[in-house]
């Protein structure tokens, strides 16, 4: 018999009814589940201790106080008011991912309305990128198909595994040397639906009526396939890599972009300054977002041959990656490099077909 | 009560705040900040149509959730409160507390780093939901509510691990 795995010990500590008989006899007959078994439990009693926090509360008085929180025009804050408390940014820069450039759409029961031409860094405080609910916490993301990245032999196998070029780089910069490792990527297909119980469930609030449709209307992202080449660095982190990505489009087979744009960026929590810088990217529609770190990263826009390009770098310029998207691909290099180091290696690849 | 507030509020409040409040207060460390959250999340539930047979569940997670938040905002009073959140029990010698009261912080700044799903199971499960009721509330099958708790305690026991020695 297999053994149980760790989460049915952990149940066995809480709930042994809940485990069947024939598994809690495995376990008692097994000195290897034992083991393991001492080692959850170790586990379970010291993080229970770590997180008890043991409060007396006086329900009477707390129930006068929301009384009369209710009773205000408008809820307020028991103690202080904290605004902006909770920012959806990634789910609504996800969403958006999702729903961009609806303006082109074509008619259809998957109309295309996402076709990334450019690569649009958006800046956004640290602080706002560590307090975000995730995508799934406001909607149901279904993934049907995943990237499942791995290794191949060289460069022809990973153009025959994805139906890409590979890039040749000739003038390697100073300390990278060897040959690169191939890695490749196939089709990503995601598909979001919005939930609005779940979103409440996020940000601890109601949210506004959703338009019509909202609910129904299925978001559908694909992306890829893709490959790079990877030169290894002396610290485990790529000297350099080298790759492309068929860009994503997006799909939607019901409410149009603007209006389910329009209700994402008004649920509460979102910063006015983003709501403001998305609205102006997304109405020319065809933008990737890339999040930028304010406090760590710096980015600049140049050219990669004839295609804008977006320039990232970590604070100090420890590593840098450029980013530019042409003939339907986004194609990147970055490494533990310099900005001008990327661009220079961006701006002599030679993408070979065979 | 506004006409707008549902009107078994009181009685869903009454059996469920103590254990919204030890939600919160199981994330934040702090007994007044947990009572706030608590506070806001019972004054959003009054404005839904959510069953009360689903009350609980939905009230912990977003009492969880929001907390998070809170922890991960980084806007966090220091209040003085802070120095009577040590546990009981504790001896109450100055520096031993001081030591104590770290560890506290340290322990809650580690759990907010947890992948959000994992954290927030912990939370529910040491605060004494069972795991059907976990289940329901983040929308996992009950045979899958162990697994996650235990990655839980093993990437929390990991994350203070790593912290102390970095220390």
């Amino acid at each position: 018999m297999r053994h149980p795995g760790d989460g049915l010990l952990r149940r066995l500590l809480d709930e042994p009814d809940g485990v069947a008989d024939n598994d809690r006899s495995h376990i008692d007959d097994c000195p290897a589940c034992l083991s393991r078994l001492s080692e959850v439990s170790r586990d379970a009693a010291d993080i229970e201790n770590a997180l008890r926090f043991d409060v007396n509360v006086d329900t009477d008085d707390a129930w006068s106080r929301l009384l009369a929180a209710t009773a205000g025009e408008a809820p307020r804050p028991v103690r202080q008011r904290r605004h902006l408390k909770r920012t959806p940014v990634v789910a609504v820069v996800g969403v958006l991912a999702l729903l961009g450039g609806a303006s082109a759409a074509a008619a259809g029961n998957w109309f295309q309305i996402f076709r990334t031409e450019q690569v649009t860094p958006i800046t956004i405080p640290q602080a706002d990128l560590v307090r975000l609910p995730e995508l799934e916490e406001f909607g149901t993301m279904r993934v049907e198909s995943r990237p499942a990245i791995h290794d191949v032999d060289d460069a022809r196998a990973a153009r025959e595994a994805t139906g890409l070029a590979s890039p040749r780089v000739t003038d390697l910069p100073a300390g990278v040397t060897g040959q690169p490792r191939f890695l490749v990527g196939d089709r990503v297909v995601g598909v979001f639906t919005f939930d609005r119980a779940k979103a409440e469930k996020a940000l601890g609030r109601p949210v506004p009526e959703p338009p019509a449709g909202l609910a129904t209307t299925e978001f559908r992202l694909t992306a890829g396939p893709g490959l790079a080449a990877v030169w290894p660095g002396n610290s485990g982190a790529p000297a350099l890599l080298v790759g492309r990505v068929v860009a994503p489009k997006g799909f939607s087979n019901g409410i149009p972009f603007e209006t389910a744009r329009d209700y994402l960026l008004a649920l509460p929590g979102l910063p006015q300054s983003l709501s403001s810088q998305l609205k102006a990217f997304t109405n020319e529609g065809g933008t990737l977002p890339l999040i930028v770190n304010e406090g760590s990263e710096t980015s600049f826009t140049t050219g990669v041959g004839k295609a804008p390009a977006t320039v990232l770098s970590t604070e100090g310029g420890a590593v840098s990656i450029v980013f530019w998207v042409q003939d339907g691909f986004i194609n990147a290099v970055g490494g533990s490099l310099s900005t001008d180091e990327v661009l220079r290696v961006a701006g002599g690849i030679r993408w070979a077909a065979q | 009560m506004p006409a707008s507030v549902r009107s078994d509020l009181e009685h869903i409040f009454r059996a469920a705040y103590p254990k919204v409040v030890g939600v919160a207060a199981r994330v934040l460390g702090s007994r007044d900040e947990a009572e706030d959250v608590a506070q806001e999340t019972f004054l959003a539930f009054g404005r839904t149509s959510i069953p009360a047979g689903e009350a609980l569940g939905w009230l912990c997670v977003a009492a969880a959730h929001t907390a998070l938040n809170h922890r991960r905002s980084g806007r966090r009073r220091a209040t003085r409160e802070e120095a009577a959140s040590v546990p009981a029990g504790v001896a109450p010698d100055v520096a031993e507390t001081v030591v104590a009261r770290d560890e506290h912080q340290r322990v809650r700044a580690a759990l907010s780093r947890l992948p959000r799903k994992q954290a927030v199971a912990l939370v529910l499960r040491h605060s004494g939901l069972s795991y059907a009721e976990v289940a329901a509330a983040l929308d996992l099958s009950p045979a899958s509510v162990g697994t996650t708790v235990r990655r839980a305690e093993s990437a929390l026991r990991e994350e203070l691990n790593r912290d102390a020695s970095s220390r």
